[in-house]
């Protein structure tokens, strides 16, 4: 359940990245923007998005810092590096030349 | 950006370790504010505050596994997993002290050993030269058939200098001591040399007062001007400030001091009348340039240069030959040469090259017979530790977790070994210092640094990864079930490990042999050194140097009368057998004055002339050095200025140049138009001395009586031979020179033993080197076979009962233990003959009348490894006969 396989992981990185290029979060509200903005259709469990981020942190990706949140308590608040700003652009890049190559192959088939 | 990336990276790595409480409580402050968002969430859905943290906890699962990979992203769970290993292994190492000191010794000698051989290197080869950009320096010779490397003459030197296109400064110098007077103490002889402007240009290094020596100073009637060393300004000078300008007194004539150089400028060392490399040097003087410029047959100036930038010393080379073709088309004289170029580093280090390289390829050898050793302790405690690696193999440590452990035991190991090896190495390389031969270059450089404890370092890691990966693997191999199973006896699988254990040792022993071979070898071209017949007595000889200076011994009279009645005084002297004067003593080099002589009634061989060394000598010389007469007679009193002219000739000129007949009353000349008093009639024949003890055979050579010496030699080795002692005489020496004349200085005041004794100091060197070497890895292969004999005897205990039982006789088992280390070691010595064989060659230059492939020594080597494999089984095949035959059959 926790462990994700390797194109969720992979996905999850992208996901993250993009998620807090908009401005530093925490993993609660990074979890709850992924889960809004797509609808309900994508559940980050904690065993996944943890790992995730202090992976991210570990790769120099990410940088983490404690402050104050919304709610009044100190909460780790995860924000984009230069690096990760161009890894974010290189995965972006990835993702899309992968989406679009899926869906052409699903095209054609649908074709035949 | 990248490197902010990485900086970042490093930055959590170091926390992850370091900060380990902090980071742990961050993670665990990260994952509570998650949950109680959670719960805050459940409540606002309208759940009682139970109910939502229950439902939360759910909804998060298992925090301990989600916290755990956390962790596992910081990637520093190798690091925890070795830290946890080391603190292991030592409780395992604690455990056995016995084993742990033995193999922690035999590498840290070993490591030592070859950190302290790596710094002599790293001082001498490695290292730059102290000059800047020395690499620019070269060293400029002349060739010929007869001689590779040959000093240049003063004007061919200015014309060098005047037509090169190569350096970007050339200069000469050549040596020429000098006597310092009139300063409060007794007068000294201090090392100098006569240079050319441009010298310490050449060098790169620049006088820390004055200046250095002009064009003008080297005109003739200019040259009275000196440069001193730091040393001599202090020590003689007290460091006045107010040096520059004073005139001092340099063989009792005024010279100004214009420059004082700084403390530590090394002489590059020179070939002809040699003085080593180093802070030699004492005082420099300017060559001046007298007499007629087209003598071109003196060769006594040694050039060195500064290469301009990117010039190599090839085309500096081919410049230097264009130039001397020109010189051969206008003088006679420079007809045959050709230039020999060498950088300035080869040049001064070469001859200890191959000899260093020996010796580490030499302590290599050790180290690696040190990896071996410790392999193979470390496999026998693996097989007694079975039990325990199963019991760990079985609770489910994977197999690269295993050997992981036994690494990190290994590396620790010799870890111990390295730090305890850098120690020794400290202590070692002062020990090799003060052992180095004379002459050998560049001994200040040699330290223990942080270059040569990196490399240490290096060594003992590469040192346990290398000895521990066998013993790690082969455990790793451990079949759980059965090693269990079998615990109780810890045999299983030992099959496979016994004969690696024994491969291993007969590498060992391989190794052992041949260094035991190269060791071998030395010693018997040393005891050929020693054994040779020098051709004098070096025993009971008192040698000193006397150097009259010019401005009061103006005339040869001057100068035999002062010898005349300083060798009377001294033949006075109680205890005193002999006494003598010579231009030379034996083994320390020669005149290279050479041709430049007919033989009357003979013509020389085509593309030859005849040659000879020149020496001159007082009529007791011989006796005093110990030379023999062969024929003939000695100089005696009648041989003065005024009577004919005679002299002595060696064995060898004699049977050269007069084959099958008497060379004594045959004559000689010096000119080529001799009238009937410039005639040399033989009157003696002595035997022959080498030029140096290792030469292949004797030069031609003669003497010329002090007083008929067409040259005037003002300077000279008084010899004298003592009843006993002979250092007893130093002071009455010097009391019979300073009352004939008080302003000379007594220099170099030496025994003969001692001047012959550094003849043998290289070859004693590198023999007690390799000899060391050679000792420590015969040791290290009888602890091999030592191991290899009683594990197996330990296995076997109860066979042998059994045989007991059966009616073998203690004889019987003594032999049957025996035999398997006898057989390993005939194996190994077999390989280490082939491996000596093979690399022979390597040996051949440092040998002296034995072959590298010398089959005594190969015979004697195989002996002594058969002995010491007997003398290392032997406790084991002692405990084999205690087999006891009661509780073998009780087991069955």
């Amino acid at each position: 359940m926790s462990k994700p396989s390797d194109l969720i992981q992979g996905t999850l990185d992208l996901l993250i990245l993009k998620t807090i290029a908009l401005g530093p979060m925490h993993g609660w509200a990074i979890a709850k923007r992924i889960q809004q903005v797509s609808k309900h259709v994508l559940q980050v469990t904690q065993g996944a998005l943890y790992p995730a981020l202090h992976r991210l942190e570990q790769q120099g990706w990410v940088r983490g810092a404690w402050r104050e949140s919304e709610s009044g308590r100190e909460a780790k608040f995860y924000s984009l590096t230069k690096a990760g700003k161009t890894q974010l652009d290189k995965e972006l890049e990835q993702w899309q030349r992968l989406s679009s190559a899926v869906v052409l192959v699903i095209n054609a088939a649908q074709e035949v | 950006m990248a490197a902010g990336r990485w900086w970042d990276i490093i930055r959590m790595r170091c926390r992850s370790l370091l900060r380990r409480r902090r980071v742990e409580s961050e993670l665990d402050r990260e994952m509570r504010y998650h949950l109680e968002r959670q719960v805050e969430e459940n409540i606002a859905k309208g759940m009682n505050a139970r109910d939502a943290r229950e439902v939360a906890s759910c909804m998060f699962g298992g925090v301990s596994q989600i916290e755990e990979e956390c962790r596992d992203m910081r990637r520093t769970e190798y690091l925890e997993d070795f830290v946890e290993d080391l603190r292991y292994a030592m409780r395992m190492l604690g455990k056995s002290p016995a084993f742990t000191v033995v193999i922690v010794l035999t590498l840290a000698l070993s490591i030592g050993a070859n950190s302290a051989i790596f710094s002599v290197i790293d001082g001498v080869l490695l290292k730059q030269l102290p000059y800047p950009q020395g690499q620019r320096i070269a060293r400029v010779f002349y060739r010929s058939g007869e001689y590779p490397k040959f000093p240049l003459n003063p004007w061919d030197f200015l014309d060098f200098r005047a037509r090169n296109r190569s350096f970007e400064n050339f200069a000469m110098y050549t040596h020429a001591d000098v006597q310092l007077s009139g300063t409060n103490g007794d007068p000294v002889r201090l090392s100098a040399f006569r240079i050319s402007s441009g010298y310490f240009r050449a060098l790169g290094v620049q006088p820390a007062r004055g200046r250095e020596f002009d064009f003008s100073e080297e005109r003739p009637g200019n040259g009275n001007a000196v440069i001193l060393s730091d040393r001599v300004w202090r020590n003689q000078f007290g460091a006045a400030a107010d040096i520059l300008g004073r005139k001092v007194l340099l063989d009792s004539q005024p010279y100004t001091v214009v420059g004082v150089m700084p403390a530590g400028v090394d002489h590059p060392g020179n070939s002809y009348n040699s003085v080593a490399y180093g802070d030699t040097v004492d005082a420099w003087t300017p060559f001046t340039f007298d007499g007629n410029p087209n003598n071109r047959g003196a060769h006594y100036v040694e050039g060195i240069g500064r290469l301009k930038p990117g010039v190599t010393v090839d085309q500096a080379g081919a410049d230097f030959n264009g130039i001397m073709t020109e010189l051969a088309s206008q003088h006679e004289g420079d007809k045959g040469w050709t230039i020999y170029m060498v950088p300035l580093f080869q040049e001064i280090v070469g001859p200890v090259h191959k000899m260093l390289l020996v010796l580490l390829g030499a302590v290599g050898m050790v180290l690696l017979i040190a990896c071996v050793n410790a392999a193979n302790l470390l496999l026998a405690r693996a097989a007694a530790r079975q039990k325990e690696i199963s019991v760990r193999a079985a609770l489910g440590a994977g197999r690269a977790r295993l050997v992981r452990q036994m690494l990190a035991e290994s590396l620790l190991i010799a870890l111990l070994g390295g730090a305890l090896g850098a120690l020794l190495a400290t202590v070692g390389v002062r020990v090799l210092v003060s052992f180095v031969p004379a002459g050998f270059p560049r001994t200040d450089a040699i330290h223990v640094n942080g270059f040569v404890l990196s490399f240490t370092a290096l060594v003992a890691v590469a040192t346990g990864l290398v000895f521990g990966l066998v013993p790690a693997v082969q455990a790793s191999r451990t079949d759980p079930r059965q090693g269990l199973h079998e615990g109780g006896r810890g045999s299983g699988g030992s099959a496979r490990q016994t004969r690696l254990r024994a491969v291993l040792v007969v590498g060992e022993v391989g190794l052992a042999c041949m260094l035991l071979v190269g060791a071998g070898v030395m010693l018997r071209s040393f005891v050929n050194l020693l054994r040779l017949d020098p051709g004098f007595q070096p025993e009971h000889v008192l040698t000193a140097e006397i150097a009259l200076p010019n401005a009061n011994y103006k005339t040869k009279d001057n100068i035999a009368t002062f010898y005349q009645r300083l060798l009377i005084n001294l033949n006075t002297l109680p205890g005193v057998a002999a006494v003598g004067a010579g231009t030379d003593l034996p083994w320390t080099g020669y005149d290279e004055n050479m041709g430049g002589f007919t033989i009357e009634g003979k013509i020389p061989p085509p593309h030859e002339e005849f040659h000879a060394r020149y020496h001159t000598a007082s009529p007791d010389y011989f006796r005093a050095v110990g030379i023999p007469l062969v024929h003939g007679r000695f100089f005696n009193e009648q041989d003065t200025k005024d009577s004919p002219r005679v002299m002595i000739i060696n064995d060898v000129m004699a049977r050269r140049y007069w084959p099958g007949e008497d060379a004594v009353g045959k004559r000689l000349t010096f000119d080529d138009k001799p009238k009937e008093s410039d005639w040399f009639r033989v009157v003696g024949v002595v035997g022959d001395v080498k030029d140096t003890p290792e030469s292949k055979g004797a030069e031609p050579a003669f003497w010329w009586p002090v007083l008929q010496e067409p040259f005037m030699s003002a300077s000279m080795t008084i010899v004298l031979r003592a009843n006993s002692d002979p250092l007893l005489l130093t002071e009455a020496l010097r009391m019979n020179v300073h009352e004939i004349d008080p302003s000379l200085a007594v220099a170099y005041v030496r025994s003969l033993d001692r001047v012959a004794g550094e003849q043998f100091s290289t070859p004693r060197f590198a023999l007690f080197l390799i000899g060391l070497f050679a000792a420590l890895a015969l040791v290290l292969a009888a602890i091999g076979i030592y191991g290899v004999v009683s594990y197996s005897v330990s296995q076997r205990m109860h066979e042998f009962g059994m045989r007991v039982a059966l009616g073998a006789t203690p004889w019987n088992l003594i032999k049957m233990v025996m035999k398997q280390g006898v057989l390993l070691t005939v194996i190994g010595v077999g390989i280490g003959w082939g491996c000596a064989l093979t690399f022979a060659g390597v040996l051949g230059s440092l040998l002296y009348g034995v072959s590298a492939r010398d089959p005594i020594t190969l015979i004697g080597v195989g002996a002594v490894a058969i002995v010491t494999a007997t003398l290392a089984s032997l406790p084991s095949a002692r405990r084999a006969t205690g087999a006891d035959p009661i509780t073998s059959l009780r087991a069955e």
